[in-house]
C-alpha cells in the first residue's frame, strides 16, 4: 500500500490488495472461511490455504500481545484531569434555553428553566428512594405568569406510589413557592420507573 | 427488579394524565438514563458524572484508535464536548455509552485523516531486518509488537479504525459499520486489506 486514500465510498469486490492462491482460491476467502470457522476440507488440507492461515495465525498472536499491551491501561485510568477540563469548557458555555417568569406578573425576574430544574429535581429526591429525571417548567402562553412543571422520577419498589407521588409533588411545590419564587398552576408527577431502594417515607430536609 | 417497567402519571389537579411515552427507556442502567435525560435538560453536573464514568473506556478506545495517549485525551475531551452541544438532540435510541463510542470513534477517525501520511519508503525502512539477532524469543515477541504498531501507521484511516475496532476491541462487522457509518461489505474490506498490509509488515520484519 503506497497510499492512504481509500477508494470512493464503494466496495469494489475483491479489490486489487487481494490475491489468488496457486490454488485458485482467493486469500481473502480463505481467511474469511476461517474467521468465520466455517468448516471447509480444502482449507484443511491444501498446502496453499494452510500457509495464508498460517500467516494470518502468526499475525492473531502479535495481536493478542498487543491487545494485552493495550487493554489494561484503562482500568487504572483516573478520569479527574479529564473530566474537570470538559466541564471547564461546558460551564463556560451558554447553553440557550428558556426562562421562566418569577413573582408577580408585574415584575421583570426571569430564571433559566436548567437553573430552576435542577432546584425542583433535588426537591424531589429528598423523599427517599426517588430519583428525578426530566423536569419541565412551562410558561403560559402569555410569558407571564403561572408556570406548568411536569417532573419525572424513578420511585422505590414497595410503597403505595400515590403517596410516593403526593410526597414529591408537596416537596416540589414548595421548593418552587419558597426556594425558587415561582408560582405553579400544576405540579405534574409521571412515575417512569420502579427501581430497588429504600423504602419507607422518611422525613428528608422539606421545605415546608 | 429495575427491568420492571412501568409508567404511571399523575396529573397535578385538573389536568388529563398524559399518555404520551416516556422518552426514557432503553437503558440497561436506570441511573444512566436518568442522568442522560437531566444532561440533555442541561444538568451540567448529571454531565459530569457521566464523563467521569465513561472517560475511562473512551481513553482507552482513543489510545487504541490513535496510539498515543496524549492525543486520545484529547480526541476524547472533544468528543464529550461536541456531545454535551449534540445532547438536546440525541433521540436515546442507543445508550450514552453507545453514542459516545461512535462520537469517539469518529473524532478519532479525523484526527487520523489529518495526520501526515507517513512514506512507505521511510515505513519499509523501519521495518528492515534488524542488524543483529536476538535469539530469545520474549525480545522477539515485543519487536513485534512494536513492529506491528508502526506498521499501524501506515493503514489509512479507516483501514486503521475498522481493524482496531475488529481485532482490538472484538466488535462485530455489523456493529462496525453503524459505528463508523460505511456498510458492512467495506468493513470486511477494510479490515482484509489492514490484515494484508499488517501480515507483509510482518512478514517482512520477520
Amino acid at each position: 500500500m503506497t497510499t492512504h486514500t481509500d477508494p470512493p465510498d464503494r466496495y469494489t469486490g475483491p479489490d486489487g490488495d487481494d490475491e489468488q492462491l496457486a490454488c485458485g482460491r482467493l486469500l481473502s476467502g480463505v481467511w474469511d472461511g476461517w474467521e468465520q470457522a466455517d468448516p471447509d476440507p480444502h482449507r484443511a488440507t491444501c498446502p496453499y490455504c494452510k500457509d495464508a492461515v498460517r500467516e494470518l495465525t502468526l499475525l492473531e498472536s502479535t495481536v493478542r500481545e498487543l491487545r494485552e499491551e493495550t487493554i489494561p491501561g484503562e482500568t487504572g485510568y483516573d478520569p479527574s484531569a479529564l473530566t474537570r477540563r470538559v466541564m471547564d469548557v461546558v460551564r463556560m458555555e451558554l447553553r440557550p434555553g428558556r426562562p421562566v417568569p418569577l413573582g408577580d406578573d408585574d415584575e421583570d425576574l426571569w430564571v433559566m428553566e436548567a437553573v430552576a430544574a435542577r432546584t425542583l429535581r433535588a426537591a424531589a429526591e429528598t423523599v427517599t428512594g426517588v430519583r428525578a429525571g426530566s423536569c419541565r417548567i412551562t410558561p403560559p402562553d402569555t410569558g407571564r405568569g403561572e408556570v406548568t412543571v411536569r417532573l419525572e422520577v424513578h420511585a422505590p419498589l414497595g410503597v403505595p406510589l400515590e403517596e410516593v407521588a403526593e410526597e414529591v409533588r408537596r416537596r416540589v411545590t414548595g421548593a418552587a413557592r419558597l426556594r425558587l419564587g415561582l408560582r405553579p398552576a400544576a405540579v405534574d408527577i409521571r412515575i417512569v420507573d420502579l427501581v430497588d431502594g429504600p423504602a419507607g417515607f422518611e422525613e428528608g430536609p422539606g421545605d415546608d | 427488579m429495575s427491568g420492571v417497567r412501568r409508567q404511571i402519571a399523575f396529573p397535578g389537579p385538573e389536568r388529563a394524565p398524559d399518555a404520551a411515552p416516556s422518552r426514557v427507556s432503553g437503558e440497561a442502567r436506570p441511573d444512566g438514563g436518568l442522568l442522560t435525560v437531566r444532561a440533555a435538560e442541561g444538568d451540567e453536573e448529571a454531565f459530569a458524572v457521566l464523563v467521569r464514568e465513561h472517560a475511562p473506556a473512551l481513553v482507552g478506545l482513543a489510545t487504541r484508535l490513535l496510539g498515543d495517549r496524549a492525543e486520545a485525551e484529547d480526541a476524547v475531551q472533544d468528543a464529550f464536548i461536541s456531545a454535551w452541544r449534540r445532547l438536546p438532540e440525541f433521540r436515546r435510541q442507543s445508550s450514552f455509552g453507545t453514542w459516545m463510542y461512535r462520537i469517539v470513534t469518529n473524532r478519532c477517525l479525523n484526527v487520523l485523516r489529518a495526520r501526515r501520511p507517513v512514506t512507505s519508503l521511510e515505513a519499509a525502512g523501519e521495518f528492515a531486518a534488524p542488524e543483529h539477532d536476538f535469539p530469545e524469543r520474549l525480545t522477539e515477541a515485543r519487536d513485534a509488537v512494536r513492529g506491528m504498531r508502526r506498521a499501524l501507521d501506515d493503514l489509512s484511516a479507516e483501514q486503521r479504525a475498522c481493524w482496531v475496532l475488529r481485532e482490538l476491541d472484538g466488535h462485530s462487522y455489523e456493529f462496525i459499520a453503524e459505528t463508523v457509518g460505511i456498510s458492512q461489505e467495506a468493513v470486511r474490506a477494510r479490515v482484509f486489506r489492514a490484515r494484508r498490509c499488517l501480515t507483509r509488515a510482518l512478514g517482512a520484519w520477520r
